[in-house]
């Protein structure tokens, strides 16, 4: 299978928006990151979180499967530490293959509204 | 000085006057004589589980670490030394044909510790892991021998089989086992809603069922475990038979084994954590309201679950289970986030709905607000005063939960 992607994302402008509205999953407020893996080797994820006022937080271990793609809500992350919500963050993220990183995230702070953004995350 | 301790979430640490381990019953009682003598207290320590001080002392710390390993059985009950871990006593079991008839969500705890504190995992069908204990041997605060069990001091055994330490060193534990066997695990995730509306058929068709509830998604992990040689009725978990629900699937996990590789799991992940055992009635309001007001006040910083699990009553005079089928709500916290505005917070709806705090997680409350709690508080401390009259075990913590001011 082709190598695709790079093996370093980068993610400087997250924030999980809160509160959200509506039912949940569905319709919460969320930060987002859809990772593609098209090698055939599993993929093991470290993630690090930056944060404004405070050291990094990391890594957290996350596993995709040889040809294979993942979502992984931000807002679910609880190892080593849930990521708190409505708090800026850049997040870094290191493959030991070439993976694809989107950013994606919903917003539902304002009832009614859901309001989405997607962005391909920084290649390093 | 003794060496420091430090309890596994790493919240509860202190250096105690001197740190022992016996290696057998003439040290503990030399021990706690020599203690009794001097005027300082003695705490008897298992794996450090526990996050609530239980343990903690200026004075002598006992660990029950060389006190390990099965000692005998008959096929239908065993004795073990009070400071085997439950991963231990498990395999030792297994060897020789037996198991443990439940067991908690996790076996790092020693017997001693574990039993002494309530401990306990889920199932309408069982007590906590106290109710298994048949018999103890205690060393007494006069450093005397006192073997409890229907046939021996049979008074005492309401008693001593969940007594915080509080009535003397535990040295052995007589449990009531059962043939081995295996069970099935199955776990799967479903929406809050869907969990609520199904509880009571989960818990009733299944020998053992607990749900994790996740604040952040409202989402459930529901978890299964039945006999593999008695079929359940599988209905409830088979997705066709849940109409109009978009269900998930299949079972996410699906894992056979005997009983104590089974029904504990294994984790790394250090947290702390709240438990408060409630009325069964009271749970549909209580959870209705802890999940309003995490959802409203701390899922912020909160990103952790919430454990539901059912327990059987019991006649154990401190046990939370006494004289009630129980409910149990436990929230947990990362270390290394803050938790004690949220503990705290949950423990005032706990209290609203009766609530019993689980003895070795983080509460807030003394004597004064668990006398009323605890029908038998009194016979308790009657016996507590009989085996302890100088108060050996009667740490300052002890005296804050046990001794009203």
């Amino acid at each position: 299978m082709a190598q695709i992607g790079a093996r370093t994302w980068v993610v400087p402008g997250g924030r999980v928006p809160f509160p959200g509205h509506g039912r949940e999953p569905e319709f919460g407020s969320f930060d987002q990151l859809c990772v593609l893996n098209a090698t055939d080797q599993e993929a093991e994820l470290s993630l690090d979180f930056y944060y404004e006022d405070a050291e990094p937080v990391g890594p957290y271990r996350i596993l995709v499967g040889a040809r294979r793609i993942r979502h992984v809500r931000v807002n679910d992350l609880i190892d080593p530490e849930a990521v708190r919500l409505d708090r800026p963050y850049g997040c870094v993220l290191r493959s030991p293959v070439p993976v694809v990183v989107q950013f994606l995230r919903q917003d539902t702070r304002l009832p009614g509204v859901v309001a989405l953004t997607g962005a391909m995350a920084y290649p390093g | 000085m003794g060496r420091g301790f430090v309890n596994w979430s790493g919240s509860l640490s202190f250096t105690p006057g001197e740190y022992a381990e016996p290696a057998d019953e003439d040290e503990v009682r030399a021990l706690v004589r020599r203690a009794r003598e001097a005027g300082t207290t003695v705490r008897p320590v298992g794996s450090g589980h526990s996050s609530s001080p239980l343990v903690r002392t200026d004075g002598i710390l006992l660990s029950l670490d060389r006190l390990a390993g099965v000692i005998a059985d008959d096929g239908e009950l065993a004795t073990a030394w009070a400071g085997t871990k439950l991963k231990a006593l498990g395999e030792g079991l297994y060897d020789a044909g037996l198991a443990m008839d439940n067991l908690g969500d996790v076996d790092y705890q020693s017997i001693a510790g574990a039993t002494a504190t309530g401990t306990h995992g889920t199932g309408l069908g069982f007590g906590n892991l106290s109710t298994q204990v048949t018999g103890v041997r205690l060393v007494t605060g006069t450093g005397e021998t006192v073997d409890v069990s229907a046939e021996h001091n049979s008074d005492l055994l309401p008693a001593a089989r969940l007594s915080l330490g509080a009535l003397g060193v535990v040295t052995r534990v007589t449990l009531d086992v059962q043939p081995r066997y295996e069970l099935r695990r199955r776990s799967w995730c479903a929406h809050v809603d869907w969990t609520l509306d199904h509880l009571a058929e989960l818990q009733h068709t299944n020998r053992n069922m607990d749900f994790y509830w996740y604040p952040r998604s409202d989402q459930t992990q529901i978890r299964v475990m039945n006999r593999v040689d008695r079929a359940p009725d599988e209905r409830v978990w088979q997705p066709r038979l849940v109409p109009g629900e978009a269900f998930p699937g299949e079972p996410g996990e699906v894992r056979v084994g005997p009983t104590h590789r089974t029904i504990p799991r294994h984790r790394e992940l250090r947290f702390e954590e709240i438990e408060y055992m409630l009325p069964a009635e009271a749970f549909a309001a209580c959870f209705a309201e802890v999940r309003r007001r995490i959802r409203q006040r701390h899922r912020r910083v909160v990103g952790w679950r919430v454990l539901v699990r059912s327990i059987a009553a019991d006649d154990i005079w401190l046990s939370n289970a006494y004289g009630r089928p129980t409910v149990t709500i436990a929230c947990l916290q990362n270390t290394s986030l803050p938790y004690e505005e949220y503990f705290r917070d949950m423990e005032a709806v706990f209290r609203h709905y009766g609530g019993r705090p689980h003895w070795g997680k983080k509460h807030w409350l003394t004597a004064r607000d668990l006398r009323p709690l605890y029908p038998r508080w009194d016979d308790f401390q009657a016996v507590r005063r009989r085996l302890d009259p100088d108060g050996v075990f009667l740490s300052r913590d002890l005296a804050r939960l046990l001794e009203e001011a």
